[in-house]
């Protein structure tokens, strides 16, 4: 009885030990981590301290199909530059943002015009992406609740599926599902909604890269805007750099108005 | 003819009577002259506004009169130029506009502001020769046909503070829908007493180019004949012309923002009208039924000797019409003094009113006194005898002679 007794209790005072574990459990042979880990892996690899990279941006609309490129500079979550190399009716045209705020320097007009509120929502250049969407590097696992909801094959990638939901209402998409691939855990594809629960976005990722400190990242990405008819928008990065030095004016107003 | 000396001698008979019924008639064609005049202007003005605004034809691809209220710039006619000149070979066009409209964020410094506005971009031409921007200019001038020149309405100009001089910067979207900036200097503010004009952003055509990014192209082609009667004329030539096949042609009253305003036109017009025809009808029924009840005993007499149920309504009808026509000339000429002091001098109904009224009104409306005015209200004059007798004359019909003889 003794024996019985102690064994009762040993199994008994387990439990806590095991429900406070991290939910680790077991989908076939892989383990699935928990949606804080996914979203912490994510964020490792998309958020940055600081990057320039080159981009090339084809914008496919029904009449016609337009391609951007430019130069970005980012700088933590909240600080990103802009600058429109090509084509001719917008090179020169730089944008800057820092927080919530943004400014755009117009060479057309040689002016300064700052943006705010819905605006930075609006498709920057006509494209799928918004303003917040080019110039935003939040960390995924500060803004939203996720939950793993399984393990799904995405564009032939076998990824982790997780839906997540914003912390808070101020968030641009207050709802995501995200398939993230399990080896590179970038997020391959994912589908931004709106609070209604209306699908917003799609946003895929490919050619997925190693760069140094083994971080991975997309060398190309779709968006497409399913409240527009028949566009999608394509950004490929033709060179990127991590971890560079930027020079602090880079984020400044006088950058915006040096030409 | 006998009904006719009869009719005369009733006229006569009773004068105070008679002299009623005038008067109710010469209130009713004298209320019907201004009435009318006052809509004719009214609404003639506003009907000339919106026609030479939105052209007394108008062509635009199929795609963006779907969708007009958004005004997809994507969805604009492509060489435009090459349409208007096309349309100027049609007989009956005089002239043909390429223009294009759309929203714009308006600013005279640094950050966006909250002041949102339509901007119109239109050859120099249409201005002067179709909007008539010049006579509405009240400070500083017209274009001169510099580059970046732009005209503002008195309200857009006040609600972000720019004078005569000031750069402002109309912040508007490409075709593709990319933020897209044109610099202006303000050489004149206008203020035409309408939304139109008050609340416009007018620029040439090329800097609107530019900024939708449609090369030769413009959301909407204006064509004009010699007035506004001609817009269906056109209209239809256009639409058997094969350049514009593949086009939506509306004439200015079939165009959706001006055909529910017509529409309603008339009908404001057919209430006011037949309101006034009514209670003056009502007043000539009181008369002429008083009439037939007086002279019940003769009507019975004249029935006994042969006057007919035709004859007899006859007999009152003319003696209606008769008063009528005498009232309504009267009334008509008095109805003048009014109305055409309204011509000259009109009435300012404030911009606040005007600028509210979700049509272009202006805000110092005038009446029009014209001969189909006249002729009008003094027809509807005789119609408030007709209406007016009708039933006294029926009445009077119904009378068998040997009743009417045994009353008192």
């Amino acid at each position: 009885m003794n024996r019985r007794f102690v064994l009762a209790l040993l199994v008994a005072s387990s439990i806590p030990v095991v429900a406070g574990l991290p939910q680790i459990a077991v989908a076939g042979e892989v383990a699935v981590p928990t949606a804080d880990q996914l979203l912490s892996y994510v964020d490792k690899n998309m958020t940055f301290a600081t990057r320039t990279a080159t981009i090339k941006m084809t914008v496919v609309s029904p009449q016609r199909t337009r391609t951007f490129v430019m130069q970005t500079f980012g700088r933590g979550e909240t600080e990103s530059a802009i600058e429109y190399l090509d084509p001719a009716r917008d090179k020169g045209t730089k944008m800057l943002r820092r927080g919530d705020e943004m400014w755009m320097w117009l060479p057309s007009v040689e002016s300064v015009q700052k943006i705010s509120g819905h605006m930075l929502r609006q498709g920057m250049m006509g494209s799928d992406l918004s303003y917040e969407d080019m110039m935003g590097a939040a960390q995924l696992r500060d803004k939203y609740t996720a939950k793993v909801t399984g393990a799904e094959t995405k564009n032939g990638v076998l990824c982790w599926r997780v839906e997540m939901i914003a912390k808070d209402a101020t968030v641009a998409y207050p709802k995501r599902i995200s398939w993230i691939d399990q080896k590179t855990h970038i997020p391959i594809s994912q589908e931004l909604y709106a609070v209604s629960g209306m699908l917003l976005k799609v946003w895929d990722m490919s050619d997925i890269r190693t760069y140094d400190g083994g971080r991975q990242f997309p060398a190309k990405m779709v968006i497409i805007d399913k409240l527009k008819q028949g566009t999608s928008t394509t950004i490929e990065m033709t060179s990127i750099t991590f971890g560079v030095a930027l020079e602090e004016e880079t984020f400044s107003q006088r950058w915006l108005e040096r030409h | 003819m006998l009904l006719l000396r009869l009719a005369m001698r009733n006229v006569r008979r009773n004068v105070h009577r008679t002299v009623l019924t005038a008067g109710t008639v010469l209130f009713g064609t004298a209320l019907l002259t201004v009435a009318l005049a006052w809509l004719t202007g009214v609404f003639g003005t506003l009907t000339n506004t919106m026609a030479s605004f939105g052209g007394h034809a108008r062509v635009m691809t199929t795609a963006f009169a779907a969708r007009e209220e958004l005004m997809p710039l994507s969805e604009h006619l492509q060489h435009a130029d090459d349409l208007a000149a096309a349309a100027m070979k049609l007989p009956g066009v005089r002239a043909a506009y390429p223009r294009i409209v759309t929203g714009v964020t308006l600013t005279k410094g640094d950050e966006i502001g909250d002041q949102f506005g339509l901007a119109v971009g239109a050859p120099i031409g249409w201005y002067t020769d179709q909007l008539h921007l010049g006579k509405d200019i009240v400070l500083g001038t017209m274009f001169t046909g510099a580059d970046g020149e732009t005209v503002l309405g008195r309200t857009v100009a006040e609600a972000i503070h720019a004078q005569v001089g000031d750069t402002i910067i109309a912040l508007g979207m490409t075709q593709d829908g990319a933020m897209a900036p044109v610099k202006a200097k303000v050489v004149g503010i206008a203020s035409g007493g309408n939304q139109l004009v008050d609340n416009g952003i007018f620029l040439p055509l090329e800097p609107l180019r530019w900024m939708a990014d449609v090369d030769d192209g413009a959301t909407e082609l204006l064509i004009y004949g010699d007035d506004k009667t001609q817009g269906k004329t056109l209209a239809a030539e256009l639409r058997a012309d094969p350049a514009f096949s593949n086009d939506v042609v509306q004439a200015w009253d079939e165009q959706p923002s001006t055909a529910g305003i017509v529409a309603m036109i008339g009908v404001v017009n057919s209430i006011i009208s037949s309101i006034i025809v009514f209670v003056c009808a009502l007043g000539v029924w009181n008369t002429m039924m008083m009439s037939v009840m007086e002279r019940t005993r003769e009507i019975g007499v004249m029935r006994a000797m042969g006057l007919t149920r035709p004859g007899t309504v006859v007999l009152f009808v003319v003696e209606g019409l008769f008063i009528a026509a005498i009232g309504g000339a009267v009334g008509v000429a008095l109805g003048c003094i009014p109305a055409y002091a309204l011509q000259v001098y009109g009435v300012n109904l404030g911009d606040k009113m005007a600028h509210s009224a979700g049509v272009p009104v202006q805000s110092h409306v005038y009446a029009l006194l014209t001969v189909g005015v006249v002729t009008e209200a003094f027809l509807l004059g005789l119609c408030t005898a007709l209406v007016g007798t009708a039933f006294p004359a029926w009445r009077a019909a119904s009378i068998q002679p040997v009743d009417a003889m045994r009353s008192r």
